[in-house]
C-alpha cells in the first residue's frame, strides 16, 4: 500500500510539472517568458532553506493565515484554480468575504475577509469514514486523497466540517486542497501562498525552529486561532486576527453569488 | 456592539448526496420494516396474518432489489463498487454497510424464496403466465419449514444491522448538527417501519383482500402505533433541543429554527403524521390514503434529512438552495428507480399473482 502511495505522489508531481510548464503562446515575448519563468525559482529559493533544516520524515507542514494582511484579492483562489485545474464552480481555496455593519453606531460597513482552505487536520474527520481507505493523513501532516481507490461515495465531503472537500466532476472523486503537494516535492511552494498578495498566507514545517512558520506562530501565540476548535479536528492552518464571529458558521444573510457550472 | 453581516462572496457548496441516496435509504427502508411486517404471518403463522405478511414479504423483496442500484449510482465511481470489498475499513460505518447488505439480501432472497416455493408451484401448475418460469422457480414446490426458519434468522440478523448502519452512518457525521443526534437512527427505523405498513396497505389494496375492513382495520392500526411512535419520538427530539438537556439536539435546532422554510417542513412533517394517526386509527377507509400518507412521509423525512440536510452550510451564513435536475443527478434518477422498482414488480407478481399471493389461505393449500 505504501509503494502505492509513493507511486500515486511520484505520478501527482509529474503531472503537475507537466502543467506547470506550458506552452507560451506563439507571438509572446520570449525574453518576458524566460523571465517569468525565473520568478517561481526565485521564490522557490526563499523557501528552500526552511524546507532543508528538517529530514522529511520529520516534517509537519502547516499554514498560517494572518487575516490582518489580507486583502480580499482572491488572488490564491485563481492560483489554486489554475495550478490544480480546479474544474468551473469548485474551489480548494476561496476567500469567503463579508460586509460588517455595526448597528448601533454611525459608521461606514467595513470588509472581513477569511482565506478558507483544507485544515489537514491532526485528527481528520474525513479519513475515518472513507469506506474504502482512500482518503489518508501522510507522515508530514498533509491530508490526501488517493484517487486511484477513491469510489466517489462523498461521504468525506459530508464528514468534513469546514465545507473543505468537494466531489471533482471532472475525476468523479473526492477533491480537495494538498497544500500542493506535488509542488513541496519539486521544493515549491504551495501557489496560494506564492501568489498571495499581501503576505497573508506563511507556509512552512511546524518543526523547523528556525523556519519563518515556527517564529511567526511563536511570536503570534496568544492570538493564534483555529475554526471550529470545538469540533476537536486540530486544523493545522493557523490564524492570526480571525474574529470570534467567523471561527465557525456565520451568523449572518447568506450568500450573493452561486457559482453555476454545467457538468457534462 | 451589535453587527450585522452579510455574505458578499463565498460559494455554494452543491449537495454530494444526490437524490440517489434518498431513493436508497427510502427503499433499504421500506424493505427491512416489510420483512419484520412478514414475520407474524410467515414465520409465526399467527392467525389472519398470512396474507398481509406474504404481501409485506413482496414489498420487502421488490425495495430490496432495488434499493442496492441506487445506492450504486449515487456513488460517483460505481464501476468501483468491488473497492468496498477490497480494502475493508473498519473505522467506516459505510465500509460495514457494504458487508451487511449481503447478508440481508442474502437472507431476505432465500427466506422469500423458502416461503413463496410453494405458491409458485402453484402457479407453476396452472396456465397462467410465466407458470413455465414459476415451475422452475419454484424448483418442485417443497416446503421447509426448518430452512424457512433459518434463512429469516440471517435475514433478520442483516435487517437490524442494515437499520443500523443506515441510522448510524448519517448520525455520525458531527459536521452535521442536523444529522448528529441520536435519536436520528430511531427516527429512521420507525419511519421506515411506517412507510412498509402503507406499502403492505397499498398493495392490499389491489389484492383479493381489498374489501376485507377486518384485515385493513388490524393493519391500520399498526399504521396508527408506527405513527404516534414517530410523533413521540418527534416530540422528544423536540423537547431535548428546546430545553437544551441535550448540547447535541440544541445545537440541531438552532440550526434550523429560525428558518421559515424549516419551520414549514416541521409543521408539514408533524400534521401528516398526526393526520395519518387520527385516520388510520378512525376512518382506515381502503388504506390507500393512510398508506399513501405513510409513504409520503417516510420519503419526506429522508428528503428532509438528507437534501435538506445540506442545503445548511457548514462555514457560510444562510442556507443553500436547491432545486432538483431534470438529469439522471436528479428527477431521472427517482423516476428511474421507481420504474426499476415497478419493473421488478410486475415480475414478480407475473410469477406469483397477488391474487395467490394474498389471499386468506396459508401457503401451500
Amino acid at each position: 500500500m505504501k509503494s502505492e502511495r509513493n507511486e500515486y505522489e511520484a505520478r501527482e508531481a509529474s503531472e503537475a510539472g507537466r502543467r506547470g510548464t506550458p506552452p507560451g503562446p506563439p507571438d509572446c515575448n520570449v525574453s518576458r517568458r524566460n523571465f517569468l519563468r525565473g520568478v517561481p525559482v526565485l521564490t522557490a529559493a526563499a523557501a528552500v532553506p526552511a524546507m532543508a533544516q528538517t529530514p522529511a520524515t520529520a516534517r509537519h507542514w502547516a499554514m498560517l493565515v494572518d487575516v490582518r494582511r489580507c486583502i480580499g484579492c482572491q488572488s490564491c483562489t485563481m492560483s489554486c484554480i489554475q495550478e490544480n485545474v480546479v474544474p468551473e464552480g469548485s474551489f480548494r481555496t476561496v476567500v469567503s468575504t463579508y460586509s460588517v455593519e455595526v448597528t448601533d453606531a454611525r459608521q461606514p460597513a467595513g470588509t472581513y475577509v477569511l482565506p478558507r482552505l483544507c485544515n489537514h487536520c491532526d485528527n481528520p474527520p474525513c479519513v475515518p469514514v472513507c469506506p474504502v481507505g482512500a482518503t489518508f493523513k501522510r507522515a508530514d501532516g498533509i491530508v490526501l486523497v488517493d484517487a486511484d481507490r477513491c469510489v466517489g461515495c462523498a461521504y468525506c465531503v459530508q464528514a468534513c466540517p469546514y465545507d473543505a472537500r468537494f466531489i471533482n466532476h471532472d475525476t468523479n472523486k473526492a477533491d480537495k486542497c494538498t497544500f500542493c503537494a506535488h509542488r513541496l516535492e519539486a521544493g515549491l511552494l504551495p501557489a496560494c501562498v506564492e501568489t498571495c498578495v499581501g503576505g497573508a498566507r506563511i507556509f512552512g514545517d511546524l518543526n523547523d525552529a528556525q523556519g519563518e512558520l515556527r517564529q511567526r506562530l511563536d511570536a503570534a501565540r496568544g492570538e493564534l486561532k483555529v475554526l471550529k476548535p470545538e469540533q476537536g479536528t486540530a486544523p493545522q492552518v493557523f490564524y492570526i486576527g480571525l474574529d470570534e464571529r467567523f471561527t465557525g458558521k456565520v451568523e449572518g444573510q447568506g450568500s450573493l453569488w452561486k457559482p453555476r457550472a454545467r457538468h457534462a | 456592539m451589535n453587527t450585522a453581516i452579510v455574505e458578499t462572496i463565498n460559494v455554494t457548496r452543491e449537495v454530494a448526496w444526490l437524490p440517489w441516496a434518498v431513493s436508497y435509504f427510502f427503499l433499504i427502508g421500506l424493505s427491512y420494516g416489510a420483512f419484520l411486517l412478514s414475520l407474524p404471518g410467515v414465520v409465526f403463522r399467527r392467525p389472519g396474518w398470512e396474507a398481509l405478511s406474504r404481501l409485506a414479504l413482496l414489498g420487502a423483496l421488490v425495495c430490496g432489489l432495488t434499493a442496492p442500484v441506487a445506492l450504486l449510482a449515487d456513488l460517483h465511481q460505481p464501476g468501483r463498487f468491488w473497492h468496498f470489498y477490497a480494502y475493508f475499513t473498519p473505522t467506516s460505518w459505510m465500509s460495514w454497510g457494504a458487508f451487511f447488505i449481503p447478508v440481508y439480501l442474502v437472507g431476505l432472497i432465500l427466506y422469500a424464496w423458502l416461503a413463496f416455493r410453494p405458491l409458485l408451484a402453484a402457479h407453476g401448475r396452472s396456465d397462467g403466465r410465466l407458470a413455465g418460469l414459476a415451475r422452475a422457480i419454484a424448483y418442485g414446490g417443497l416446503e421447509s419449514r426448518r430452512a424457512l426458519v433459518g434463512a429469516a434468522v440471517v435475514a433478520l440478523v442483516g435487517a437490524l444491522l442494515v437499520a443500523l448502519y443506515t441510522g448510524v452512518e448519517v448520525m455520525v457525521v458531527r459536521a452535521r448538527p442536523l444529522w448528529h443526534t441520536p435519536l436520528l437512527p430511531v427516527q429512521f427505523a420507525v419511519t421506515a417501519f411506517a412507510g412498509a405498513v402503507g406499502l403492505t396497505l397499498l398493495f392490499n389494496r389491489f389484492g383479493p383482500a381489498r374489501h376485507d375492513a377486518v384485515l385493513i382495520g388490524r393493519m391500520s392500526r399498526v399504521l396508527a402505533v408506527s405513527q404516534l411512535a414517530a410523533l413521540l419520538v418527534g416530540v422528544l427530539w423536540l423537547v431535548l433541543g428546546v430545553s437544551g438537556l441535550a448540547p447535541v439536539h440544541a445545537e440541531a435546532l438552532a440550526e434550523v429554527a429560525h428558518s421559515p422554510g424549516w419551520q414549514l417542513t416541521a409543521v408539514w412533517a408533524a400534521g401528516a403524521t398526526v393526520l395519518t394517526l387520527l385516520l388510520s386509527w378512525w376512518r382506515p377507509g381502503s388504506g390507500l390514503l393512510v398508506g399513501l400518507l405513510a409513504l409520503h412521509s417516510a420519503w419526506m423525512m429522508r428528503w428532509t434529512i438528507f437534501i435538506g440536510g445540506q442545503e445548511v452550510p457548514k462555514t457560510g451564513a444562510g442556507f443553500y438552495s436547491y432545486s432538483l435536475p431534470l438529469g439522471p443527478e436528479g428527477l431521472m434518477g427517482i423516476v428511474g428507480t421507481a420504474g426499476l422498482w415497478v419493473f421488478i414488480l410486475v415480475l414478480l407478481t407475473t410469477v406469483l399473482p397477488l391474487e395467490r399471493l394474498a389471499s386468506a389461505r396459508p401457503a401451500g393449500v
